[in-house]
């Protein structure tokens, strides 16, 4: 007699435990696409159940479709703001393809929110920078938000944003707002500009000559991982030590909730115990950066 | 709890009554390529246990973590959860097993639970047996020595005669009433003790040094690239060395469907860190990031995790020295002791 096939049989399970499985996501609902850019859409989200989702800028969903799989994504909005939530799809692979098929009044599944966002009682009452290269602009936003929405909570915000190019930046509507604000000391730039382009070409290492940074701003940076070593570089000249920086890591994730192993980076689990991590905390560690 | 003592005689006896009432897995033969091996099975006869194992093929872990196990199932729009506790007496494991269960245990409980291994661990009865015989690659007398398993419920220890058993909680003494026990004499738990205590000069392979001493040189010899990439010239990234290992638990997750493309299940799998894909991403337009490129920083990672990355959370080294890892690796470079031996002191 075979062994029986795990799962499939047919003793119930305690309520209790389903309620608890953290594997059994729940459902939202997409209220609202755009098209950022050929490749990423911004989806606007409710939970279907009507409740608020409770979460802290930087913390990470797994978003997916049964049947597809799921994909961790960085929430890209502040829990400032109503009871929706914003993430960006980039099709890159089969869960992602399929995401970007639906529309407005589908229902996606979401597990989480998961892991460690950014520090903000660290943050509040500081000079803050953030600093976002590429798709890192999407889990900045959430701090971004917050930021705007809140703030009296930190001295001076300063913001600078890269893109390849041009066509590539993302949440242009957001950017075109931070360029008039008075909130928010914002600089952009673009590594290869195009005929449309009127503003600063260059690495995003360029922006720092544009302002002034002092020593006691708390630096948060999101971005490819070559662009860490860069500005780190430019935060060491500005003296601002290393416990007041902030990096939010991207690492292959499976199961967002510190068992399957993927996402390990030395001895810490990106997803429980980052994504954001002190720069201080994690510049020693092999394989981190 | 006290000890009782079963005669020979009766075991068979108990064993069968057991079965009849419980679904019981331990150790039986199976032999492949002429050679008797051994594999944690469903017991559908007493006569099949063998509690003159060796080793297992595969660690009892598979039986609270299987191989493949659906972690939510769909049909349509509707979706369920797949936690699935079995009550199971998993009989005749060895002591060096049962650490690993602990670890498992722990690291799938801290932070978040995760009930779809935690429930079926809890509906199980775990009996230890003691080492009768020794596996030719075993080191579990110089590996953590210093921690005592401790997710028994029993412990059964063959003498001169018949068997001790030693309750270690309720779930444990409930096995009494299924065989002609009686308490143990003094003289018969010492026996026990002794069969227990023999076996440990018996491991052929032996590691060096303390936990505290291997996790430090283990970690210092993290920068020593070529250190590793040697170590692991001849590496295939098989995955065997984490697959055999029971204190392995790292999985992948995918989803599938079935023939009426409607109904399906999100599905966990084994899955290893030695394999060339573990941690790569893809970034689009077909680029990617593999965060542990080569062979060597692979193999790395591995003892890193056995020596050195887990020990503050699990009190000691996630290897118990089963030696399988040893046995399983085509190359034969998987052996722990061989490893960590030749690492020079920080
Ligand atoms: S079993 Fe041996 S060859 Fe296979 S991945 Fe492990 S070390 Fe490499
Ligand atoms: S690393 Fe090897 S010896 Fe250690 S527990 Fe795993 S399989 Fe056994
Ligand atoms: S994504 Fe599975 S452990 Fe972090």
């Amino acid at each position: 007699m075979p062994a029986p096939t795990p799962c499939r049989c047919a003793t119930p399970s305690p309520d209790q435990d389903q309620k608890e499985n953290i594997f059994l996501p729940r459902e939202a609902n997409i209220i609202r696409v755009e098209k950022t850019t050929e490749m990423e859409r911004i989806l606007t989200l409710r939970l279907a159940d009507g409740s608020q989702m409770k979460f802290e800028p930087g913390q990470i969903l797994e978003v997916g479709l049964m049947g597809y799989g799921e994909i961790p994504i960085g929430l890209a909005s502040s829990p400032t703001r109503t009871n929706t939530f914003d993430i960006v799809v980039r099709s890159v692979g089969r869960v992602s393809q399929a995401i970007n098929t639906l529309g407005k009044g589908d229902t996606l599944l979401i597990r989480g929110p998961w892991g460690h966002g950014f520090p903000l009682e660290n943050l509040r009452g500081h000079d803050l920078l953030i600093i976002a290269g590429g798709i890192g602009l999407c889990p900045t936003r959430s701090l971004i938000q917050y930021a705007l929405d809140r703030r009296q909570e930190f001295k001076r915000f300063s913001l600078f944003y890269g893109a390849r190019d041009p066509q590539q930046q993302l949440f242009t509507a957001d950017l075109a707002d931070w360029r008039k604000s008075k909130d928010v000391d914002y600089h952009e730039t673009v590594d290869k500009s195009d005929p449309t382009w009127k503003g600063n070409v260059g690495v995003i290492t360029t922006l720092f000559s544009k302002t002034k940074i002092d020593p006691g701003t708390r630096v948060v940076i999101c971005g490819p991982p070559i662009m860490f070593k860069f500005v780190i570089r430019e935060i060491d000249k500005l003296g601002i030590p290393h416990q007041n920086v902030f990096v939010d890591l991207e690492r292959r994730m499976k199961c967002g909730v510190g068992k399957c192993g993927h996402c390990q980076m030395n001895d810490k689990y990106v997803c429980t115990d980052g994504p954001v991590f002190a720069f201080s905390e994690i510049e020693r560690l092999e394989e981190a950066i | 709890m006290s000890s009782h003592f079963i005669k020979e005689s009766d075991f068979a006896a108990f064993l069968a009554g057991l079965i009849k009432e419980k679904k019981v897995v331990g150790p039986v033969a199976k032999t492949s390529r002429q050679q008797e091996k051994f594999v944690f099975a469903q017991l559908e006869r007493g006569e099949d246990l063998r509690l003159d194992y060796d080793v297992t093929i595969l660690p009892p872990k598979k039986e609270f973590f299987p191989t493949q196990q659906d972690l939510v199932r769909f049909d349509g729009p509707r979706r369920e959860g797949c936690v699935t506790p079995e009550e199971k007496v998993l009989f005749g494991v060895h002591f060096y097993d049962v650490k690993a269960l602990d670890m498992t245990d722990l690291l799938f409980q801290e932070r978040n639970d995760d009930r779809n291994y935690t429930a079926r661990r809890e509906a199980a009865t775990v009996v230890i047996s003691n080492i009768q015989k020794v596996s030719p690659r075993a080191f579990w007398s110089s590996i953590g020595a210093e921690i005592q398993p401790q997710g028994h419920d029993a412990w059964l220890s063959r003498i001169a005669g018949g068997y001790v058993l030693e309750p270690r909680t309720p779930k444990g003494a409930a096995l009494l009433r299924f065989g002609k026990f009686a308490t143990a004499t003094p003289a018969q738990i010492a026996a026990a003790r002794q069969a227990n205590d023999a076996v440990a000069a018996q491991c052929p392979e032996r590691l060096q040094g303390t936990s505290e001493s291997n996790a430090r040189k283990v970690r210092a010899a993290f920068g020593q690239e070529e250190l590793w990439t040697k170590l692991a010239e001849d590496c295939f990234s098989c995955g065997s060395c984490n697959t055999v290992c029971p204190t392995c638990y790292c999985f992948d997750v995918q989803d599938w469907w079935n023939v009426d493309q409607k109904s399906g299940a999100r599905t966990r799998y084994w899955d290893s860190c030695l394999t060339e894909d573990f941690a790569k991403i893809s970034l689009g337009a077909g680029a990617t990031e593999n965060f542990r490129e080569s062979r060597g920083e692979r193999f790395r990672h591995r003892f890193m995790r056995k020596a050195a990355y887990l020990n503050e959370k699990l009190g000691g080294p996630a290897c118990v020295g089963c030696g399988r890892c040893s046995a399983a690796c085509t190359a034969d470079i998987a052996d722990p002791t061989a490893v960590i031996n030749n690492i020079p002191e920080a």
